[in-house]
C-alpha cells in the first residue's frame, strides 16, 4: 500500500505556473514521411481501471446516443458526432489467471494477450498495439511514441503469481520489454521540444553524440558475441533503445536544418496556412488531479499537433485503488467498485468514471477546436478511451467500455452507438491499427477479424 | 479472485514441512557437492509421483482440474510434467486447498480421509526434488535508478540525485530489468550533466575530479592518443567494474579520435569518450568479464560479477577499492573471502542501503513518508515525526544485522532508537530530549521490536484509525511468511458495512462480524485475533487503554493453534517462539531480493540447505545474510538451456 504519487509531483509543480514557449515551433511542419496534402493519422489511448457503472455509461439506444447521452459521457456532448461507442467488445478470457483481474486489466488492454503462464513470474506477454504502430510510423517523428502516466509504476501486488509490473504497465515494445511511462510533465515537455540552457536557448542536438552512440552500439555488438543467449536478449533491448535515441538526434538535426532553411527564406515547409498555431501548455502550480491530467492531455495534443509523435498512451490511473480527493471523498477507487449495488458506492464509482472521461473529453474537445488541413486535428486522430474491465464489482469483461473519438483521417464512421458489436479486444485493436494505416502481418492477440462496422 | 474465495490459509506452511524433510535428509556440502543425494531424492520423488500422487489426483481431482481447469488449476498437465516450473504453482495451490479441507468440495462423492490428505501434502513436499539443479539465469542486470545515482556519486563525486529524472522503479523481487528508449535518452542526458559538472570549460582550471580522471594533458600533441588510451583504461575499469578488453579500449579511443577529427580539444575529446563510457552497456549493466568457454550450462559468476552483485546488494553502490582489488586477484571465489567481505560491507554504515532497499520493503514502511493521515485526528504526524519513525525502523534493523542477533529479536527485543518527537509517542519525552536519535532501553515489555514500533503500526493503519485486519495479515505474511489469499472480490471494506448492523459496536465487535459470516470466518479467525492483540497501539503507534469511542481495549486473543495471549507483550513472546518460521521467511525474502526474482522449484532445495546452517548458528541475522550471499543461487548463473 505504499502509494506515493503526489509528493514528487507537488514539489515539481510548485512555482511552475508559467506557459512555455516552444522551440522548433516557428512554423508547423510535417515530419519526414508525411504527405503535404494529407495529414498523417495519429493514434492515442487513455486508460481508466476497474470498469464503469453500466447504466450510466452505455446509451440506451442508438437514437438516444446523440439526443440524451448517458451522464458519464456528458462532457463529450459537443463532439458526440465525432465519437463512436460500441457495446459487445469482450476482453481476453482470463483463464488460467482468474485470480488476477487487476493484474490483467491493464496488461491485456493493448496486447489482447494473456501473460505466458509458464513464465508468469517474469514479463512475457506480447508487443502492444501502440508499439506496433510506433514501429511503423515512429521513424518519421522526433519520438516514436509517447507514454504517460499519472502515478509511478511501482505498485507491488502479486496476483496469481504474475510479475508485479503487469499491474501498472500496458505498453510493451516486445513480449519481455515493458515501456515505462513518464509522469513529470516538465520532463515530457523537455523530451518533446528540447531542453533550454541557462540563457533560455534550446540546447541543440549534438551531431557528435549521434556518431558517438553509433560507435557505442558497435562496441555493444562486440560485447553481444561474448554473452549467453538470455543475456543477448537483454542487450538487444539496449541496442534497440539506443538506436531510437540515435534516430531522435538525427530527427532533431533535420528539424533544425529545415528551420534554418525556412529562416533564410530558401524553402518553406510550412503546412496549410489555415492550421491553428501550436497550443499553449501551462504547467499548473497546485496538485489538483484534474489540472495534472489536463496538462498531460495538453502535451498529447501538442505532440500530435506538431507531429512530434503519432502515437501516445496515457495511463490516466493505475489499478491500485487510487483515491480522488478532488471529488470530495477519500475512498479508494478499487474499494468502491466492489459496491454490491450499494447506492453510495455506486454514486462514487460513477463520479470517478465521469471524472476520468471528463479529462479525456477535455483533450478531444481541444483537438476538435484546432484546425488542421481541411478539417480539425481530431479529424486526423483516433483517440480511444477505455477500461480493461466492464463491471469492477464482478470483474466482468464481456462488454468492455470504450469510446473512440476522431475520424482517423476519414477511416472511421463516427456519430454512432453500435449496441451489439460482435468482437473482442484484439479485433478492435486490429481494426484501429488498420484505420491508422498500419499494415499488420498478423492480428493482434486474440483477434480473429476486423470489426468492419467501425469503418467508414 | 472468485477462486480465492476458497480457504487457502496454510497454518503450518508447506515450507515448514519442507524444512522438516530437509532436516532428516543428509545435508549437502558446499555448492558443487550433493549430486548423488540429489539424484537419489529425485528418483524417490519421481517414484512417489508415479505411484502415489498420480492415483490420488486421478481419483479426487482431475474430474474438474483437467485441461478445462476449474479455478485455473490444471492438475492433469501438472501430472504430466510434475517438476516443471509451470506446474509448481498448481501443486502449491492444490496442497493449500486439500490441507484445509476446502478441496475436494463437499458435494462430490469421493472425499479423501484425513490420512490421505496428510500423505498428499507430504508427497507434494518432495516435488522440489524433481526440479533440475538450476541457479536461474543471472541475466546481465541493469543498474537501478538508485544504484546508478550512487555509482556516479562514488566514481565522480556528483550528487546521487542526478538520476532523479529516471522513472521510479521497484527493486528486488519485482525488479524490471529492462531498458526503454525513454531511459536511454535520460542516461544520455545524465551523462551530459555529469560531464558538465566535472569538466571545467576550456581555458579554466580543471576540477580536482577532472585531474584525477584525465590526468595531465601531454605537452606534445603526438602523445595525445597514447595518453587517451591510458585514460580510457582507468575510466573503463571503474565504470565497467572490471578490466576493459583491448577491443573495448579500441572503441573508446576511436571515439576520442572522433572528437579530435571534429576539432575538439584534447580535454573535450576525452569528455566525449567518457560520455561514451557512461552510456555503454558495460556501465549500465553488470556484465561478465569474459566469454564463458566452458561447456557447462551452469557456471560460477566471475570475480567481478560477484564483487558487483555483492556490493550492489549491500550498499547499492559499486565495489570499493578493497573489493575491486580482491576481484582483480581472483580471491572472491573463495567462500571464506566472500564471507569476510560480506561481513565487512555489512558492518559499514553504507549497508543502510540494505534497509532502504530490502528492510523497508519487507516491513512495508517504505510509503510512510507520503502516507495520508487525517490531520484532524493526528495533527502530530509531522514530516519530522515521520522521518524519526523511519529512522527508528532503520536503526533497529541495522542493529540486529550489525550485532548479529537472532532474527526473533526483530519481534522480541528490549531496546529501540528514539529522539524527542518520537519519544513522545512512547511517553518517554522526559528521558529522551533533543532531535538526535539514540539507543534507548525499554522497560515496558509491550514495546520493543517491530510489533510495537510506530512505523509499522502506522503503515498498517487507515488515515484515521487502526486496522486489526491489516495488522493481523501483516504479522502473518511479513513476519511468519504465511500466505493469505486476497479477500473475495465482492466484499466491501469495513467502513462500508451496513451501518445499521454495525451501530453501537466497538471496532472489535464490528470486525468480528467477519467471523459470523462463513465466507469470511475461515480467514478472519486466523488473522483478526493477532490484529486485536495490537489494538492497544493507536494508528500512529501510541499506547492507549481505550479505543476511539472510549471503550476499554480488549487485546486478548488466541492464535489458530490455540495459544492464548492477553497483552501485546504476550503476543510478542508467542511469536518470538516461531524462530524457524521467521528465519525461513526472511531468508526467502532476502534471497528473492538478492537475485531479483521470485523463488521457485530448485530454489527451495537451496533454501532448505541454508536453513540447516542458519539454524545451527541460532538463526543469527548476519549469518543468514552471509549464507544467502555464499549460496549456490547467488554465486552461480545458468548460461545455457
Amino acid at each position: 500500500m505504499n502509494n506515493q504519487p503526489l509528493v514528487d509531483r507537488r514539489t515539481m509543480l510548485k512555482g511552475a505556473g508559467v506557459s512555455l514557449a516552444l522551440p522548433f515551433m516557428d512554423s508547423l511542419t510535417w515530419a519526414a514521411g508525411g504527405n503535404s496534402t494529407k495529414p498523417p493519422v495519429r493514434l492515442g489511448f487513455m486508460y481508466m481501471p476497474h470498469g464503469v457503472i453500466m447504466d450510466e455509461f452505455w446509451p440506451k439506444t442508438p437514437e438516444s446516443y446523440l439526443e440524451s447521452p448517458p451522464s458519464a459521457i456528458e462532457s463529450l456532448r459537443p463532439i458526440l458526432d465525432q465519437c463512436l461507442m460500441m457495446k459487445g467488445i469482450s476482453g481476453v478470457p482470463t483463464t488460467p489467471f482468474s485470480g488476477a483481474p487487476h493484474a490483467l486489466e491493464l496488461s491485456t488492454w493493448l496486447t489482447a494477450t494473456l501473460p505466458d503462464a509458464d513464465t508468469r513470474s517474469r514479463i512475457n506477454i506480447a508487443i502492444s498495439a501502440d508499439q506496433i504502430m510506433a514501429n511503423y510510423v515512429g521513424a518519421h517523428t522526433l519520438l516514436p511514441s509517447l507514454e504517460l502516466a499519472t502515478m509511478p509504476q511501482t505498485w507491488k501486488e502479486n496476483q496469481a503469481g504474475l510479475h508485479e509490473a503487469y499491474y501498472s504497465h500496458c505498453s510493451y515494445r516486445s513480449p519481455t520489454q515493458p515501456v515505462p511511462a513518464e509522469i513529470d510533465p516538465r520532463n515530457v515537455l523537455n523530451r518533446l521540444f528540447g531542453k533550454k540552457d541557462k540563457a533560455g536557448r534550446v540546447t541543440k542536438a549534438n551531431p557528435l553524440d549521434r556518431q558517438m552512440l553509433d560507435r557505442v552500439l558497435g562496441g555493444a555488438r562486440d560485447l553481444r558475441r561474448m554473452l549467453a543467449r538470455t543475456d543477448q536478449q537483454k542487450l538487444d533491448e539496449y541496442l534497440d533503445s539506443v538506436r531510437t535515441v540515435e534516430r531522435r538526434i538525427a530527427a532533431i538535426e533535420s528539424r533544425q536544418k529545415e528551420a534554418a532553411l525556412e529562416k533564410a527564406g530558401v524553402r518553406s515547409t510550412r503546412r496549410d496556412s489555415n492550421d491553428s498555431p501550436p497550443i499553449e501548455v501551462k504547467i499548473p502550480e497546485g496538485d489538483k488531479r484534474s489540472e495534472y491530467m489536463q496538462v498531460m492531455c495538453d502535451l498529447t495534443v501538442l505532440a500530435f499537433q506538431t507531429d512530434t509523435t503519432r502515437v501516445s498512451t496515457y495511463i490516466g490511473s493505475t489499478p491500485n485503488g487510487e483515491s480522488y480527493p478532488e471529488l470530495g471523498f477519500s475512498d479508494r477507487h478499487h474499494s468502491q467498485t466492489h459496491h454490491q449495488n450499494r447506492k453510495e458506492m455506486v454514486r462514487k464509482v460513477a463520479a470517478i468514471t465521469k471524472f476520468n472521461i471528463d479529462q479525456f473529453a477535455y483533450m478531444v474537445n481541444k483537438m476538435a477546436s484546432l484546425r488542421e488541413g481541411d478539417g480539425t486535428l481530431l479529424d486526423n486522430c483516433i483517440m480511444m478511451w477505455g477500461s480493461g474491465l466492464e463491471d469492477g464489482n464482478k470483474h466482468s469483461r464481456e462488454n468492455l467500455p470504450f469510446i473512440i473519438a476522431g475520424k482517423g483521417g476519414g477511416s472511421i464512421s463516427t456519430g454512432r452507438f453500435l449496441p451489439d458489436t460482435k468482437g473482442n479486444q484484439g479485433d478492435l485493436l486490429t481494426t484501429l491499427l488498420s484505420c491508422a494505416g498500419v499494415p499488420l502481418d498478423r492480428p493482434i492477440g486474440i483477434a480473429t477479424k476486423q470489426i468492419t462496422e467501425i469503418k467508414a | 479472485m472468485q477462486s480465492s474465495r476458497v480457504l487457502q490459509i496454510v497454518l503450518t506452511t508447506a515450507a515448514g514441512l519442507a524444512l522438516a524433510l530437509s532436516l532428516v535428509s543428509p545435508c549437502w556440502a558446499e555448492t558443487d557437492g550433493g549430486g548423488e543425494d540429489e539424484a537419489a531424492l529425485r528418483a524417490d520423488a519421481e517414484k512417489t509421483f508415479k505411484e502415489k500422487v498420480g492415483p490420488f489426483v486421478n481419483k479426487y481431482c482431475v474430474r474438474c482440474h483437467n485441461t478445462r481447469p476449474e479455478g485455473g488449476i490444471n492438475l492433469q498437465s501438472a501430472l504430466r510434467s510434475p517438476g516443471a516450473t509451470s506446474s509448481f504453482l498448481h501443486w502449491k495451490k492444490a496442497v493449500a486447498n486439500v490441507k484445509v479441507h476446502d478441496m475436494p468440495p463437499e458435494h462430490t462423492d469421493k472425499i479423501p480421509t484425513d490420512d490421505e490428505r496428510h500423505q498428499f501434502i507430504e508427497w507434494i513436499g518432495k516435488l522440489k526434488y524433481m526440479a533440475p539443479r538450476d541457479p536461474g539465469s543471472f541475466v546481465i542486470r541493469r543498474l537501478s535508478k538508485v544504484e546508478y545515482g550512487n555509482t556516479l556519486h562514488d566514481l565522480y563525486g556528483v550528487d546521487p540525485s542526478i538520476t532523479d529524472g529516471l522513472p521510479e522503479e521497484v527493486i528486488g523481487e519485482g525488479y524490471l530489468n529492462s531498458i526503454s528508449p525513454l531511459q536511454s535518452e535520460l542516461f544520455l542526458d545524465i551523462a551530459n550533466k555529469v560531464i558538465d559538472q566535472v569538466v571545467s570549460p576550456e581555458g579554466k582550471a580543471p576540477t580536482e575530479v577532472q585531474k584525477r580522471l584525465f590526468g595531465e594533458t601531454p605537452s606534445d600533441n603526438a602523445d595525445f592518443r597514447k595518453a587517451a588510451r591510458q585514460v580510457s583504461r582507468s575510466l573503463a575499469r571503474d565504470a565497467y567494474r572490471r578490466p576493459p578488453t583491448d577491443a573495448e579500449l579500441d572503441v573508446l579511443v576511436g571515439i576520442f579520435d572522433l572528437g579530435r577529427e571534429n576539432r575538439l580539444s584534447y580535454t573535450a575529446s576525452l569528455g566525449l569518450m567518457w560520455k561514451a563510457i557512461l552510456v555503454s552497456p558495460q556501465s549500465l549493466f553488470i556484465t561478465p568479464a569474459a566469454e564463458v568457454d566452458s561447456k557447462d550450462s551452469v557456471v560460477p559468476l566471475d570475480d567481478y560479477q560477484l564483487a558487483s552483485r555483492l556490493s550492489y546488494l549491500l550498499w547499492s553502490a559499486p565495489p570499493d577499492a578493497e573489493l575491486s582489488a580482491l576481484a582483480d586477484k581472483g580471491e572472491l571465489q573463495k567462500p571464506e573471502v566472500l564471507r569476510a567481505q560480506a561481513a565487512r560491507l555489512l558492518m559499514h554504515d553504507r549497508s543502510r542501503a540494505l534497509f532502504d532497499g530490502f528492510g523497508a520493503q519487507w516491513l512495508g514502511v517504505g510509503g510512510l513518508e507520503s502516507q495520508t493521515f487525517d490531520p484532524d485526528v493526528f495533527p502530530q504526524m509531522t514530516p519530522a515525526l515521520r522521518t524519526a519513525m523511519m529512522e527508528e525502523a532503520r536503526l533497529f534493523f541495522q542493529s540486529i544485522v550489525r550485532e548479529n542477533q537472532n532474527v526473533f529479536r526483530f519481534v522480541d527485543s528490549d531496546y529501540t532508537f528514539l529522539n524527542e518527537p518520537l519519544a513522545r509517542l512512547y511517553g518517554l519525552e522526559q528521558s529522551v530530549q533533543g532531535p538526535t536519535m539514540r539507543r534507548v532501553k525499554l522497560e515496558n515489555p509491550n514495546r520493543g521490536g517491530i510489533l510495537g514500533m510506530p512505523a509499522t503500526l502506522a503503515t498498517t493503519s487507515f488515515p484515521n484509525r487502526t486496522s486489526p485486519v491489516r495488522r493481523g495479515v501483516w504479522v502473518l505474511e511479513q513476519i511468519l511468511g504465511e500466505r493469505i489469499p486476497p479477500p473475495p472480490p465482492d466484499i466491501p471494506e469495513l467502513e462500508e458495512q451496513d451501518q445499521k448492523s454495525a451501530e453501537g459496536l466497538t471496532l472489535r465487535q464490528r470486525t468480528e462480524l467477519h467471523q459470523s459470516d462463513p465466507t469470511c470466518a475461515n480467514c478472519h479467525k486466523v488473522f483478526d485475533p493477532i490484529g486485536f492483540g495490537l489494538e492497544n497501539f493507536d494508528a500512529i503507534g501510541r499506547w492507549r487503554e481505550k479505543d476511539d469511542v472510549g471503550v476499554a481495549i480488549d487485546s486478548a486473543g488466541k492464535l489458530p493453534n490455540g495459544e492464548a495471549f492477553a497483552t501485546p507483550a504476550e503476543l510478542k513472546s508467542i511469536l518470538a517462539e516461531r524462530k524457524a518460521d521467521m528465519a525461513r521467511n526472511l531468508t526467502e525474502r532476502l534471497m528473492a531480493y538478492a537475485i531479483g526474482r521470485q523463488l521457485e522449484g530448485y530454489d527451495e532445495i537451496v533454501i532448505d540447505q541454508l536453513m540447516v546452517k542458519i539454524a545451527n548458528d541460532s538463526f543469527r541475522m548476519r549469518t543468514m545474510i552471509t549464507e544467502v550471499i555464499t549460496s549456490y543461487l547467488f554465486t552461480h548463473r545458468k548460461v545455457r538451456g
